[in-house]
């Protein structure tokens, strides 16, 4: 009996040991997956950016890649349940946008490689000095899929009586309102617009990608009311009467199986040799439900490209030479992964503190706050969860982010350093190596993050390890994510929290709702809307002043200059603690030719230009 | 006259129930901590104006019990309402429906046509060695579980490259010829079939033996055969009729899992039924779309039933003298 409960001790044991070495720093595999990622390298290839030429007086956009092979098709898939509508002006989600988003072209789009606007729908576009007037040229002579000519009338009824008259989704119309007014648009000729907005707004710039809509399709719709536009070219509508600006319009739509679409033979981007783009025939969007399933899809060649996660690389990475496929690395995700602490210090409306006095003392000291910064491991972090795939992060805009502050530099783990800061802000460790404030008060708070996402799972067992070595009592409690959502925007309640943000790589504007200091998403020091921007912070209100002006500023150098400044204060300062960004891998098939993979595009921004070529070959 | 009466009867009695489960599945899915918005809430581009127009929309700003009366009101009038994201539920409905009830009908259909003349076979020459091997092989049928299973095929499938990965049509399927069409969608349907199949087999056997097992132990078989009846009469004349009783009853819970009951399947072979869809509108606390799918349930449950104890009064006469 008592050899027996020796073994399963003895089990336990063992079972614990092995889970403790794998946690902890483990050199061979480091080395192992550093070597593989240097192999794994981002590789940025020049792309030619498609030219304006006029043939017969109509201005076409003429891609500038090699000349092609026409006919094929393109699988790829989408997760989830699919799109909720084509119509581009209600899409609230991801798959309708995207799907919306190839069939309706914008008047500039953004170019893959330098982030900067480039001309899609319209020809050219010019900017006031002042930087309220935006003139916008349209192509002259091209024309909607169903052959009626894209002018100017469609462009003002887009933005005067659908986005502006608040049609549909709103979101684009809240991010232009500036000071309470509306920007203008007004028709020049038939193919010039000129848009005027009441304060110098740079971000304004990224909002003409929006999709231009065919006035003679849209304006009986519009005619009868808001809630015939909510589903006006809803899913069930008809594929023949879509007319779209885009490379491809819809061929077919099956509920929780795919979406097809086909070129569109009126599209007005052409090759060199001046014959009419899109290549490809179809394009085709599998509607898979989970990751596996998409795996399992792709592994029997029923989709042509796949984005693969961290776990799944280093597998597809081993049989890539001999198979028909290869990875592209994209570089680093828009994904910012971060710590947060709790600086409230204010009192609800019963008069007592959102958060415990005791620790509200320990968050608002930036001696804690970089003590916390510095025990963090990011390197193993990135080796152990995201298996490699994935680089430490620092700043609050992304590592791919046209705007990001490259002077601020990375390093690493460093518990002297954070003892150190500890110390100065009178914190004392015990014989049992526990820490406590100057006032004798343990150092224990909670760690939450939404349960079921197992990578912040992950991290918040490990960034309780790395803190515990500090001596901190660190309670890690994942909660269900619309529990936590409520504490950090309602109830405040609580210490330290593990979340991530999307923003986005061209625009940090969009950061204006997490970065001012009466923001809807300030969740590090969360004012309600009565209490305004009472006690705010030296460093919050500077950073209020870099956001405000970076938005007024129109040249994109004198607003890097602003949101540099933002960076860095940030980076001081650590409200959060920023900790990696995965990189994106895509596996793509070799058939496909006029690859040209970018961070910001992903690797079928040009899906016009991608054709269908013979296996061999490098691309 | 009196069959008619019974049906008007069991009819008017479920109304209570339903209101009872429409009353029961709202206050849960309402009163569970999910927050339809919090996605949004979390996002920084969307604006607090816009959040609290979703929550207009949603009718998320009224108290539960005026929701529910809103609810039940339209539903009544046959209005499901519309999804969170703005489609109609009818129509979403309606586009997974048929997938669903032919892949069930499909497997209910074999599952009879082979479950019920094996049980007989096996009850008949009972401890004989094709009982054992039956017993083995309906053993591992209800040991294994579904989704296991269903995924076991779909590795099966990817390493032979001879089944599709799940759906119910390939992505040229619009361009196919009718006996094309046919042929695509028999080749999807093979894998999720068969994993249903197997596994609504075993149970049915097993019940079917022990029915027959029962009846054929009987005083009235003994009789029949001392009377010196043939085997094939005493069998299929005599004992089947008996044994087949509680089949039927099980046949009206088949009936009722006709809509929900391949849903762990479906969603494993990413098939494009109910299921999926089903699961997706309870993790997004999509309210009219579960209402309307738990409502279906109950519905369907209840029709089961009733169908099942109306088939009874035909081939029972003992009911019959009963009622």
């Amino acid at each position: 009996m008592i050899r027996r409960v020796f073994r399963v001790l003895l089990v336990i044991l063992l079972i614990a040991v092995l889970c403790k070495a794998c946690l902890v720093k483990d050199m061979p595999d480091y080395t192992s997956n550093n070597s593989q990622n240097s192999e794994n390298k981002q590789v940025l290839i020049n792309y030619p950016a498609p030219k304006n030429v006029t043939i017969n007086g109509v201005d076409y956009l003429q891609s500038q890649a090699p000349v092609g092979k026409f006919g094929g098709e393109l699988i790829s898939s989408t997760i989830g349940e699919g799109p909720k509508t084509f119509n581009p002006f209600n899409s609230k989600d991801n798959t309708s946008s995207t799907m919306a988003g190839i069939m309706y072209d914008g008047l500039l789009t953004t170019n893959p490689i330098t982030g900067q606007p480039a001309p899609k729908l319209a020809k050219s576009y010019t900017i006031s000095p002042d930087g309220k007037t935006y003139t916008i040229k349209l192509r002259k002579g091209i024309q909607w899929s169903d052959g009626k000519p894209i002018t100017a009338d469609d462009v003002v009824f887009t933005w005067r009586d659908i986005i502006f008259a608040g049609m549909g989704e709103t979101s684009t119309r809240d991010s232009i309102v500036i000071d309470g007014k509306l920007p203008t648009v007004r028709k020049l000729d038939n193919y010039t617009v000129e848009f005027v907005t009441p304060k110098p707004f740079a971000p304004f710039i990224r909002m003409l990608s929006t999709p231009i809509a065919p006035k003679h399709v849209f304006m009986p719709a519009i005619k009868k009311g808001n809630a015939y536009f909510d589903s006006f070219l809803s899913t069930t509508t008809k594929p023949a009467d879509f007319v779209t600006s885009g490379a491809f319009k819809l061929k077919e739509y099956v509920p929780a199986q795919r979406v097809v679409f086909e070129r569109n033979p009126n599209y007005y981007e052409i090759n060199t040799k001046d014959e009419k783009l899109p290549y490809l025939n179809k394009l085709v969007y599998l509607i898979v439900g989970d990751l596996n399933n998409e795996v399992l899809k792709f592994e029997a060649k029923e989709l042509d490209i796949i984005s693969l996660q961290g776990s799944k690389v280093a597998r597809y990475k081993s049989v890539e030479p001999h198979s028909d496929f290869k990875l592209y690395n994209l570089g680093p995700d828009t994904g910012t992964m971060h710590l947060s602490m709790n600086m409230n210090n204010r009192k609800d409306d019963k008069g007592k503190y959102y958060v415990n006095p005791v620790k509200q003392k320990w968050f608002q000291d930036k001696n804690f706050r970089q003590a916390v910064d510095y025990a963090i491991d990011r390197k193993n972090m990135v080796l152990n969860i995201a298996n490699g795939i994935g680089e430490p992060l620092f700043t609050p805009e992304s590592l791919n982010s046209i705007f990001l502050n490259k002077n601020l530099k990375s390093y690493d783990k460093n518990l002297n350093k954070s003892r150190e800061l500890l110390k100065k802000s009178g914190f004392y460790t015990d014989k049992k190596g526990r820490l406590f404030d100057k006032d004798g008060n343990r150092v224990e708070f909670d760690l939450y993050t939404n349960a079921g996402n197992t990578e912040r799972e992950a991290i918040g067992v490990m960034v309780k390890q790395d803190l515990e070595e500090l001596g901190m009592k660190v309670n890690f409690k994942p909660v269900e994510f619309n529990s936590l959502v409520n504490k950090l925007v309602s109830t405040f309640d609580w210490d330290m929290v593990i979340m991530g943000l999307t923003g986005s790589p061209l625009e940090p504007n969009g950061g204006k709702n997490v970065w001012l200091s009466d923001g809807r998403l300030h969740i590090f020091n969360q004012r309600t809307p009565a209490e305004g921007k009472k006690g705010i912070l030296p460093w919050e209100k500077e950073i209020d002043y870099y956001f405000t002006q970076g938005a007024l500023a129109t040249k994109f150098e004198n607003r890097k200059k602003y949101y540099d400044k933002y960076q860095e204060i940030v980076y001081d300062e650590k409200p959060f603690v920023y900790i990696y960004s995965p990189v994106r891998i895509v596996a793509l098939r070799n058939k496909f030719k006029n690859i040209y993979p970018s961070n910001l595009g992903g690797i079928t921004h040009n899906v016009e230009e991608i054709y269908i070529g013979d296996n061999n070959g490098n691309n | 006259m009196e069959t008619i009466k019974y049906i008007l009867k069991r009819i008017l009695q479920t109304i209570p129930l339903l209101i009872m489960v429409s009353l029961i599945s709202f206050f849960i899915i309402r009163l569970s901590p999910v927050d339809p918005l919090a996605e949004l809430k979390l996002n920084p581009s969307i604006s607090p104006e816009t959040v609290q127009k979703e929550r207009q929309r949603l009718g998320l700003d009224k108290p539960i019990i005026v929701q529910y009366g809103k609810w039940a009101f339209s539903f009544i009038r046959g209005d499901l309402g519309v999804t969170s994201t703005g489609e109609k539920v009818s129509q979403k409905l309606k586009e997974r429906i048929p997938n669903t009830l032919l892949l069930t009908s499909i497997v209910i259909f074999l599952t009879w046509l082979v479950g019920v003349p094996l049980g007989i076979i096996a009850a008949v020459r009972w401890k004989s060695k094709t009982d054992r091997i039956l017993t083995v092989l309906t053993s591992i049928g209800m040991a294994i579980p579904s989704f296991f299973f269903a995924i076991l095929l779909l590795m099966f499938a990817v390493k032979t490259g001879w089944f599709p990965i799940g759906g119910l049509t390939s992505p040229n399927f619009a361009d196919m010829t009718f006996g094309g069409k046919v042929l695509d969608i028999a080749y999807h349907l093979v894998l999720p079939v068969f994993v249903l199949f197997t596994i609504s087999l075993a149970g049915l056997q097993r019940q079917m033996r022990g029915n027959m097992l029962d009846v054929l132990d009987s005083d009235y078989v003994k009789f029949a055969r001392a009377k010196g009846l043939s085997e094939n009469v005493v069998i299929y004349k005599h004992a089947l009729r008996n044994a087949v009783n509680p089949m039927i009853t099980l046949l009206g819970f088949e009936f009722a899992g006709l809509l929900s009951g391949a849903a762990l399947t479906e969603y494993v072979f990413q098939y494009p039924g109910l299921g999926r869809l089903i699961l997706e509108a309870v993790l997004k606390s999509d309210i009219n779309l579960v209402m309307a799918s738990l409502m279906m349930g109950a519905v369907m449950l209840i029709l089961g039933n009733l169908i099942a104890d109306i088939l009874l009064i035909i081939t029972d006469p003992r009911i019959r003298v009963k009622s």
